[in-house]
C-alpha cells in the first residue's frame, strides 16, 4: 500500500467547517445540475423496437417482451462475455458485484433488470455460478441484438478500425464492448428503446467507485493504464497473480516452476 | 405506479441519435465537473480526532483506530438504528444491500468499509444476520461518536428543534440521521476526520437511485411527499410486486 504524504493540511474544527461549507455549496449546485440532466434524459424521444429478438435463457427461448417480466421498464446490462471467453470482462464483473443487492428494490419499483451477453447460455451459466450472482443473465448468441445496440463487432468492423460505439466511430480492439440500454413497454405491448449509455456513462453503478471518490486516496489508479484494469480483479481472484489486459480480460500469470526446496532450486 | 404519458414522442433512429448525442455532450461535461468536485473534496483539510472513542464489535471492544483493521482509510456508514429500535432503517438497509458487495473491492484500495449505529451490538447482530450482510458493524452505544458526528441528537436538542445537522442549524425531524464519514490514519496511528456528507449528499452512493434515474418513470416518488422514500422496504419485506 502506498502511504500518503502526511503533509496534508490539518486544521481546527472551526476552520474545517468553513472549508466544508464552501464545498457543500458546490456539491448542492452539482446535485441540482444532475437533477436537471435526469429530467432531460427522461424527455428524450423514444424509438419503437420493430425487430423481434430472440434470446436464450436457462429455461429456454425468450423474446424482448418476456424480459420485462410483467413490469413496464427494463434495464439491459450489456455484459462483455463473448463466445468462448470462459470468464467475463473484469470491469463488467466489478460492476455486477453491486447488482444483486439492488434487485429487490428495483423490481418493487416497476423495473426489471437483465444482463445480456453474446456467449452461449451454458458458458454464461458456468461463470455466473462461479461468481455467485443471482441476477437474470441471458444469451443473445443467435440474434442481432448486441450488434444492433452497438456492443458487439464483427471481425470486419474491427479490421476496418471503424466501430460505432458511444455514438461515435472508434477503433475497437475487442469484439465485445459494454453499456446499458433502457426499454419501455406500453399497455398495448409496444416496446420502445428509451436510452443507452456507454463508456464512463455507467460509472455511477459501481458503488465501490462512489465510495472511493470520497476517500483521501480516491481511486488511486496510478498506471500502467490509469483505469480499473490497474487493480480490479474478479472478486475471487484478488489473491491470485496475473493481470488484466486493455480489453478488460483477465490473464493468468505464467505457471510458476514447481519446487519444494529439497530438490534444489535449479 | 404513476402512468407514463403514452403520447411520449416517438421518433426515427436517426433523429433519436441526434438528440442523444447532444445529451451525451451534457453528460460528459457534468461528469468532468463531478471529477473536479472529487478532487476538491480530497483537498479539504483534515481535523485530528483527539477523543478516544471505544466501540462494541463482534470481536469485543475496539477503538476508532482499531476499526481501520490494518488499512489507512476508513469509510463509516452511519446506519440509523437507535437503541430502542428493533430493526435498522429501511433506507439505510437499501444502501447496505449494495455496499456489502463493495467491501471486497474497497479493501484492495486500502479502504475499510463499515457501518456504525447507536443500537447495542446485541441488536445489530441478529438484524445483520437476518439481512444476510457481511460488512463489519460496530455499536457506538454509550459513547459520543454519533452525537459528535451529528447523526444522533439528544432529547434536549430534539426539544429545542434547532441544532447542527448537515452544516446548518435547522435541525432534523428524527433523533437518528444517516451520513457517511471518512477517516484517515497515519503511520503514527493518528486518526483524522477528512469528510462527512449528509442528506442528499449520500445519494451518489445509493445505487438503486442511479438505476431509477435512467428509466422513463424515474424515481417515481413525488406523489409520496413529504416522505418520498416511503416505498422502500427491507429487501425481505417487499410483497410480490406484479
Amino acid at each position: 500500500m502506498s502511504t500518503m504524504s502526511v503533509s496534508h493540511k490539518i486544521v481546527s474544527e472551526t476552520e474545517w467547517l468553513a472549508a466544508r461549507k464552501a464545498l457543500l455549496a458546490r456539491e448542492k449546485e452539482l446535485t441540482r445540475e444532475l437533477d436537471a440532466l435526469r429530467r432531460e434524459r427522461r424527455e428524450l424521444p423514444w424509438v419503437r423496437v420493430e425487430k423481434s429478438y430472440e434470446f436464450e435463457g436457462p429455461d429456454g427461448k425468450l423474446t424482448l417482451a418476456d424480459l420485462f417480466d410483467g413490469r413496464s421498464q427494463l434495464i439491459v446490462q450489456h455484459f462483455m462475455l463473448g463466445p468462448g471467453w470462459k470468464e467475463g470482462c473484469v470491469g463488467c464483473s466489478f460492476k455486477s458485484d453491486h447488482i444483486d443487492g439492488t434487485l429487490a428494490h428495483l423490481e418493487h419499483h416497476d423495473v426489471s433488470f437483465v444482463s445480456v451477453s453474446r456467449a452461449p447460455i451454458a458458458e454464461i451459466e458456468a461463470f455466473k455460478k462461479r461468481m455467485g450472482w443471482n441476477f437474470k443473465w441471458i444469451s443473445s448468441f443467435s440474434s442481432d441484438f448486441n450488434y444492433d445496440f452497438h456492443v458487439s463487432y464483427t471481425p470486419e468492423q474491427i479490421a476496418s478500425g471503424q466501430a460505432y460505439y458511444n455514438y461515435n466511430f472508434i477503433p475497437a480492439s475487442s469484439e465485445e464492448l459494454s453499456g446499458d440500454s433502457v426499454f419501455y413497454r406500453d399497455s398495448s405491448g409496444d416496446i420502445f428503446h428509451t436510452y443507452s449509455t456507454h463508456g464512463r456513462g455507467d460509472e455511477m453503478f459501481v458503488g465501490t467507485y462512489m465510495y472511493l471518490d470520497i476517500t483521501p486516496k480516491g481511486r488511486n489508479e496510478n498506471g500502467p493504464r490509469y483505469n480499473l484494469t490497474d487493480w480490479v480483479r474478479h472478486h475471487d481472484r484478488y489473491e491470485a497473480d496475473g493481470s488484466v489486459n486493455e480489453q478488460g480480460r483477465y490473464l493468468a500469470a505464467a505457471p510458476k516452476k514447481m519446487t519444494c526446496g529439497c530438490e534444489g532450486d535449479a | 405506479m404513476s402512468a407514463i404519458a403514452e403520447q411520449h414522442p416517438v421518433v426515427s433512429q436517426q433523429e433519436w441519435v441526434k438528440t442523444r448525442k447532444s445529451l451525451l455532450a451534457e453528460e460528459k461535461a457534468l461528469m468532468r465537473e463531478q471529477d473536479a468536485l472529487s478532487r476538491r473534496l480530497r483537498d479539504l483539510p483534515w481535523v485530528k480526532v483527539d477523543k478516544n472513542y471505544v466501540f462494541d464489535t463482534s470481536e469485543g471492544k475496539k477503538t476508532l483506530a482499531e476499526l481501520f483493521d490494518g488499512r489507512s482509510q476508513l469509510v463509516v456508514y452511519h446506519f440509523m438504528f437507535g437503541p430502542e429500535w428493533d430493526t435498522g432503517c429501511p433506507r439505510c438497509s437499501m444502501a447496505a444491500d449494495h455496499f456489502d458487495r463493495a467491501v471486497v473491492h474497497l479493501a484492495q484500495r486500502d479502504v475499510t468499509m463499515m457501518a456504525i449505529s447507536r443500537a447495542p451490538i446485541e441488536k445489530l447482530e441478529p438484524f445483520k444476520k437476518r439481512m444476510g450482510w457481511q460488512f463489519p458493524w460496530a455499536s457506538s452505544y454509550g459513547n459520543d461518536f454519533n452525537f459528535d458526528y451529528r447523526v444522533s441528537f439528544t432529547p434536549e436538542e430534539m426539544q429545542r428543534g434547532q441544532f447542527d445537522y448537515n452544516y446548518n442549524t435547522k435541525g432534523f425531524p428524527a433523533d437518528e440521521a444517516t451520513d457517511t464519514s471518512v477517516f484517515y490514519k497515519d503511520e503514527a496511528e493518528n486518526v483524522f476526520h477528512t469528510y462527512s456528507s449528509y442528506a442528499r449528499g449520500g445519494e451518489g452512493m445509493l445505487l438503486p437511485y442511479h438505476f431509477l434515474d435512467l428509466v422513463p418513470k424515474g424515481r417515481d416518488e413525488e406523489h409520496l411527499r413529504p416522505d418520498p422514500m416511503a416505498w422502500v422496504r427491507h429487501h425481505d419485506r417487499y410483497k410480490a410486486s406484479r
